[in-house]
């Protein structure tokens, strides 16, 4: 069923003939027992009580789309294997984080009630922080979170959130009745060429921190050369991070460092987009054409152009984080009182990262030519919306300080297991080592 | 001319251009959209004012500030005319670093 619900997605782009995936390997048969095992479910629910069930079959659509994954690289390169559990909680267990209820659990979003919704704010960058007292139209107090809760409180959930965006701040509704819709828009920018395979094409990723690199990640294990543009001036920020997580996403990609603010360096840029046959980006419309890059005319024949954004390129302004834009899409947990909980770690992020990888995956096997417009709202909203898949009670019990679920269905029990650290086989390379060498190559 | 303060939401009135105060000093500050005082957004501008001063283009999305820094006026609206307190134009702030994660 979820399998075909992947295949539906792809249909816009590889044509309503292509052949039916085959069925994904069960899992254990019910999403909750699948969560439970994965690690995402040992991020999400009150700290100090029990782990909480995700509103959809995550696991198992992430694996169906695995399998797609998988069966797309093979026909035209090597075949990447994903290990979904450790997709979801590779950066929580390398940073050693843990579930925080209504706060992620890297701490920069919490989930605050309005009169009437939820809103999920995000206070991750020091110009979020200094908004908050435009927000509020006054002083937050001490802690401005506090002043925050307070103003959202006061407000309807719509509105204030429409307020706190104005000041560029991510903010969404918590979709409390998501709607199925695909991950993505499909533009046609140019003709198809006949399909490439991924030795040796090269994609060149302008994305920064979780969902566009893990997306170059998984076309490198296809085979493709990955080079990650960063500029001089403001480089990805998850090089601060846990070294080991940044080491696993980008291990064996090339780096190039331009400082976009000169003539000289966008003219670089300009260059090497041109030169790719899959360009990923997670920055605003505005921010590229600022920068003279132009998907429409820049593409490269049968090339494939992935664009990230949080709510799509129809709503160019509102920026998102992983945490945001999962409650966005509907994508939480709730409490036994019906309150919503974050779900595992910025889980949109990983979640759009696979999304996008198979798009681009598909994308070049249908000869490319594409613009893929990836909302990571909509990525959340399509996983939280799919079909459970199972009808039965899942209690939960503790016993000698872990966390047993059962599944009264299947009559099974699976001990709620913690998220696993990803083991980098290759550092990555530091800010800039390849920029001569690419530069010269194209 | 509407005080300036954190939050406050105001228009030029001679373009498009509307912006709002993420952060602004005690004081009384002149702060012109194409070389005439802004309005509060809700206000309609006095009809028939020409664009004057030489400040570029306001850019929507964009942060403009003044020297010492203390003052924040962040472009919710793009137009054609430029952001000045007086006849000084407040010039274009950095993009921040990015975050670690999110």
């Amino acid at each position: 069923m979820l399998a075909a619900l992947v295949e539906r997605w792809l249909a816009p782009i590889l044509g309503a003939g292509a052949p039916l995936a085959d069925v994904p390997e069960p899992l254990s048969g019910c999403p909750h027992l699948d969560w439970a095992a994965s690690g995402a479910m040992a991020l999400t629910g009150e700290p100090d009580g029990a782990p909480a069930l995700a509103p959809g079959p995550v696991l198992p659509l992430l694996a169906a789309i695995s399998t797609r994954v998988e069966t797309l690289s093979a026909a035209a390169g090597s075949r990447v294997r994903l290990d979904p559990g450790l997709l979801l909680g590779a950066r929580a267990a390398a940073a050693g984080l843990g579930r925080r209820g209504a706060v992620s659990a890297g701490g920069a979003t919490r989930l605050l009630p309005a009169r009437d919704g939820w809103c999920a704010v995000s206070l991750a960058r020091p110009d979020d922080l200094a908004a908050v007292p435009a927000i509020v139209q006054g002083d937050p107090g001490p802690d401005p979170w506090e002043g925050l809760a307070d103003a959202v409180a006061a407000s309807g959930a719509a509105e204030i959130c429409e307020r706190i965006r104005l000041l560029g701040v991510p903010a969404s509704v918590v979709d409390a009745a998501p709607t199925a819709v695909p991950p993505w828009r499909v533009e046609r920018l140019g003709p198809t060429v006949e399909a490439g395979a991924w030795e040796d094409a090269l994609v060149v990723d302008l994305s920064a921190l979780w969902a566009g690199p893990l997306c170059a990640r998984v076309l490198g294990g296809a085979g493709a050369r990955v080079v990650k543009v960063e500029s001089t001036r403001r480089p990805d920020g998850a090089r601060d991070g846990d070294p080991r997580f940044y080491d696993w996403l980008h291990g064996g990609h090339d780096s190039v460092s331009l400082d976009f603010s000169t003539e000289a360096g966008r003219a670089d840029l300009r260059r090497l987009i041109r030169a790719a046959d899959v360009v990923i980006e997670a920055s605003r419309p505005r921010a590229l054409a600022a920068l003279g890059v132009d998907p429409h005319r820049d593409l490269r024949p049968g090339g494939v152009w992935i664009g990230i954004t949080g709510y799509g390129r129809r709503h160019p302004d509102r920026v998102a984080f992983g945490d945001d834009a999962a409650a966005a899409g509907g994508l939480v947990a709730r409490d036994a009182r019906g309150r919503p909980l974050l779900c595992a770690d910025a889980l949109a992020d990983p979640l759009t990262g696979v999304v996008a990888a198979l798009g681009a995956l598909a994308g070049r096997a249908a000869g490319g030519g594409l613009l893929l417009d990836i909302a990571m709202a909509d990525v959340a909203a399509g996983f939280a919306s799919a079909p459970i898949g199972c009808g039965g009670a899942h209690p939960i019990r503790s016993e000698g300080g872990d966390w047993y679920l059962t599944c009264t269905t299947l009559r099974r029990e699976q001990r709620v297991l913690p998220p696993r650290a990803p083991r980098p086989t290759r550092a990555a390379a530091l800010g800039g080592a390849h920029t001569a060498a690419v530069l010269a190559a194209v | 001319m509407p005080v300036l303060k954190a939050g406050s939401r105001l228009r030029s009135q001679v373009d498009t251009t509307e912006v709002i105060v993420v952060r602004a000093p005690a004081d009384d500050l002149d702060l012109r959209i194409g070389g005439h005082p802004v309005v509060d957004q809700t206000q309609t501008p006095v009809a028939g004012l020409t664009a004057t001063g030489g400040a570029e283009a306001a850019l929507v999305g964009k942060r403009y500030t003044r020297a010492g820094d203390d003052l924040e006026i962040l472009v919710t609206k793009g137009g054609t005319a430029g952001l000045a307190l007086g006849d000084e134009p407040l010039v274009l702030k950095e993009s921040k670093p990015l975050p670690a994660s999110d």
